[in-house]
């Protein structure tokens, strides 16, 4: 996750039968969508999810010098007690290592440093991968919550999973605040808080990601839920006529091959649904296999 | 006739005034948003009766204006 | 991946995930494309008893959805009719021969029976277009175009709308307007008002084409009463000018005191009308006003809905039109809609059965039955399901019947006993589907 940059203030606008209060946040532009007409509620719930979003990142920013995921990078090999929300994301981090049989890894952060996905063709040289591959690896960290302790070199980035998990946290957080039905929206992941009662749900458009053709739109109603979206948008590299997405295999170091440009999952929460798009483009060319043999609600741009 | 089409108008008016106060709260409109509770659930149906009973009777619509005459009345 | 088991990712995900979230299970999503096409049609089957008039057509209704809730929405109707209708003449206790509105034939009706003209074999093509679009937050507005074509009738017409919400959405003004120019070719031309029908081959009672405008204005409010129940009320305008006679309709000219028909002969060597006819005459214009109000109503699954319009015009015509649906659920996927409509109207000013021979003509007149005075009921039954996938399917069939009478100031000498009022006796099928895509 990014942080700063960007001012930290609350726009409430008119939308469609709805009011949306807009933010930066997470390196992402954040709206909430909710269905009323009263501004003063509409700049209630859209202030307290700017807050909460910006706690998350605050907290967990690795460009910040003073927090947890600061103090657990410079660890330099030493233990590190962590509180209980950080355990809890290490807990997860770990069943999904183990669930993905090592594709998803929080310590695989450190790969950005020989990987620039900036559409050009420039690909690090083996040896670069293979040595920073030496900082990677789950199975190398200790973890007996609430004690980390990590080799020189390691760093845990949650990247991966912060925005979907935030998007969650707000989505509780604001449901409890008001019955009006609203829309979480942190750049394209989202998820609904309760049912909409002046539509059949809320219409969200997915843009194909797709270099040739102009881009087209298709309209999904949420009703209830979460949708993520994982894709390489502009985030990819080109050479001798192959795509490198920016999705890397962990256990490799480099990207997975013939992945989709992007993949959008309908779950329950906003945290399945990331975690399956990622997962299902680890896949690369059994995307769609994996998520059909899953049983869930997807689509795909190849 | 003039004064009758005055009343019509001057209903209207009234009733769009005096239903300030009336209604449900926007999450209170859930069933209202139901297909049945539309106030046409069957356009053509709606308009193969409109149709109907234009060639047979001397009124017609109401509801809206159909899609236009014919040379049956 | 290599997958210990097929099922186990999102299962344990979905778990991990609550772990992680602390919250309980969490509502099942609900997702699913916003079909771009939506179609509805239809196939309908009209008919009316004693060889009168038969109708099948066919609708074809298409909504095609784009983002921020605007549409273009297409309609086509193709029907064919045929069958008789009466062609305005009193019964005889003798046959009677008229000349087809073509000029070219004859035919001949029983004594005794009602003259019904058999002619018609017609088929319309009736085309709609329209464009509804979202005019900022709170405005709507839309477009349309209409169009039919039969063998002597085209009309063309263009209509708009707005619609404006307040008060939380739970109030909705709007307004429409429409204009049409339609256009009568009637075979063999329009006849000359009052224009005696002549022998087969004669064309002098004729003229060519005849126009007919319209202009019509609908103003509504609808609102939200309660949870449960919503009500629209509309009053409407309509200002008809131009041609507003029915070409093909005749009046019978009649002896003053026995009330029979006046006889004819035949021009020697022709075919032609053995009694004395004349076309009919109505006014130049016609100002029509309405006023509707429907009620949607939900009572713990059913759905009533009820209607009722008042109809006023400055030919004297007045109706009362009570509609009344009832929407029955059986389960989940289909239902029974028992369906009754009352309509009542009273007589044209310029109604009357027949012309009398030596009175000073009356300006209009006419004999054609729907603008008499009479009371029609609906009844019917509708029977709708949802198929496996997902798509509706209905059938309803349904009675219509109208009952007439003539006043008896009405009628002369023999007509008394003899004329009634043509009554009316039809069955309505119409089997229905609607899909998306």
């Amino acid at each position: 996750m990014a942080g700063g940059g960007a001012t930290r203030e609350v726009r409430i606008e008119a939308g469609r039968g709805c009011l949306i209060g807009q933010f930066s946040a997470m390196a992402s532009p954040c709206e909430i969508l909710v269905e009323t007409s009263d501004v003063d509620e509409a700049r209630q719930l859209s202030e307290l999810a700017a807050a909460e979003a910006w706690r998350v990142e605050d907290k967990f920013s690795r460009y910040a010098k003073d927090n947890i995921i600061a103090r657990i990078n410079s660890a330099a090999g030493d233990s590190i007690d962590v509180d209980a929300e950080t355990a809890s994301l290490l807990d997860f981090g770990n069943t999904l290592y183990e669930l993905s049989d090592g594709r998803f890894d929080i310590t695989s952060g450190v790969l950005r440093e020989v990987w620039t996905f900036d559409g050009g063709d420039r690909l690090p040289s083996k040896e670069a991968v293979k040595s920073v591959l030496l900082r990677v690896g789950w199975h190398r960290v200790d973890w007996q919550s609430p004690t980390l302790r990590m080799e020189v070199g390691m760093e845990i980035d949650f990247g991966g999973i912060g925005k979907e998990y935030t998007v969650d946290r707000v989505a509780r957080q604001l449901r409890e605040a008001s019955t009006s039905s609203a829309l979480v929206n942190f750049g394209g992941d989202l998820a609904v808080t309760r049912p909409p009662t002046q539509r059949h749900g809320w219409h969200v458009g997915i843009e194909t990601v797709s270099a040739q053709g102009p881009p087209a739109e298709k309209v999904i109603e949420l009703r209830a839920g979460a949708l993520a979206t994982s894709g390489d948008a502009r985030r990819f590299l080109l050479r001798g006529g192959i795509r490198y997405s920016h999705i890397l295999d962990p256990r490799s170091g480099w990207p997975v091959k013939r992945a989709p440009h992007s993949i959008t999952v309908a779950a329950d929460t906003c945290t399945q649904a990331g975690m399956l798009s990622t997962l299902a483009m680890l896949e690369g060319a059994s995307a769609e296999l994996f998520l059909r043999a899953e049983g869930v609600r997807h689509w795909c741009r190849r | 006739m003039n004064r009758t089409r005055l009343g019509f108008v001057a209903l209207i008016a009234t009733m769009a005034c005096g239903c300030a106060s009336m209604g449900v709260e926007p999450w209170e409109r859930d069933i209202l948003a139901k297909d049945e509770m539309q106030l046409t659930t069957d356009p053509i149906e709606a308009g193969t009766d409109d149709h109907i009973y234009f060639s047979k009777e001397a009124s017609s619509g109401g509801r809206g204006f159909g899609g236009g005459g014919c040379g049956c009345n | 991946m290599k997958k210990r088991n097929t099922q186990s990712v999102s299962t344990a995900l979905a778990a991990a995930t609550c772990t992680l979230l602390g919250s309980g299970a969490p509502v099942p999503v609900q997702a699913q494309e916003d079909p771009a096409w939506n179609f509805n049609t239809a196939l309908l089957y009209y008919g009316e008893d004693n060889s009168r008039v038969n109708d099948y057509s066919f609708s074809i209704l298409a909504n095609r959805l784009f983002v921020d809730d605007r549409v273009l929405s297409m309609g086509l109707t193709l029907d064919t009719l045929t069958g008789a209708t009466p062609n305005g003449a009193i019964r005889q206790d003798v046959p009677q021969t008229f000349t087809r509105p073509s000029g070219n034939a004859v035919y001949t009706v029983p004594a005794g029976e009602l003259p019904l003209d058999d002619t018609f074999h017609d088929t319309r093509a009736a085309l709609t277009v329209g464009w509804e679009q979202p005019l900022g937050r709170l405005w709507k507005g839309g477009v349309g175009f209409s169009g039919s074509k039969e063998f002597d009738y085209l009309h063309l017409g263009i209509n708009g709308n707005i619609a404006r919400d307040f008060n939380k959405r739970n109030t909705t003004l709007s307004a429409g307007v429409s204009l049409s120019r339609d256009t009568w070719d009637p075979v063999g031309g329009a006849p000359i008002p009052f224009a005696p029908m002549l022998d087969v081959g004669a064309t002098g009672n004729k003229l060519g084409t005849e126009n007919k405008d319209i202009l019509d204005i609908v103003l509504g409010v609808t609102q939200v009463v309660s949870r449960r129940m919503i009500v629209q009320l509309n009053y409407s305008f309509s200002d008809n000018s131009g041609y507003l006679t029915d070409p093909y309709k005749f009046l019978s000219l009649v002896d003053g005191a026995t009330g029979d028909t006046l006889t004819r002969t035949p021009a020697p060597g022709a075919a032609g009308p053995s009694h004395e006819f004349r076309f009919e005459n109505r006014p130049q214009a016609r100002t029509k006003h309405s006023l509707y109000g429907q009620t949607k109503y939900y009572m713990n699954g059913k759905v009533l809905d009820a209607s009722y319009r008042y109809m006023t015009d400055d030919w004297e015509i007045d109706s009362h039109t009570v509609d009344v649906r009832l929407r029955w659920p059986l389960g989940e996927s289909s239902y029974l809609e028992p369906h009754f409509r009352f309509y009542t109207q009273t007589a044209a000013d310029f109604y009357r059965i027949s012309l009398v021979d030596g009175v000073e003509l009356p300006a209009y007149a006419s004999s054609d039955y729907r603008l008499g005075e009479f009371d029609a009921t609906t009844a019917g039954l509708k029977f709708g399901w949802k198929t496996g996938s997902g798509n509706e399917m209905s059938v309803r069939v349904e009675t219509y019947q109208q009952n007439g009478t003539i006043p008896p100031q009405l009628l002369i000498g023999n007509q008394i006993g003899r004329e009634t009022y043509p009554d009316l006796d039809a069955l309505i099928v119409q089997f229905s589907y609607r899909f998306s895509r």
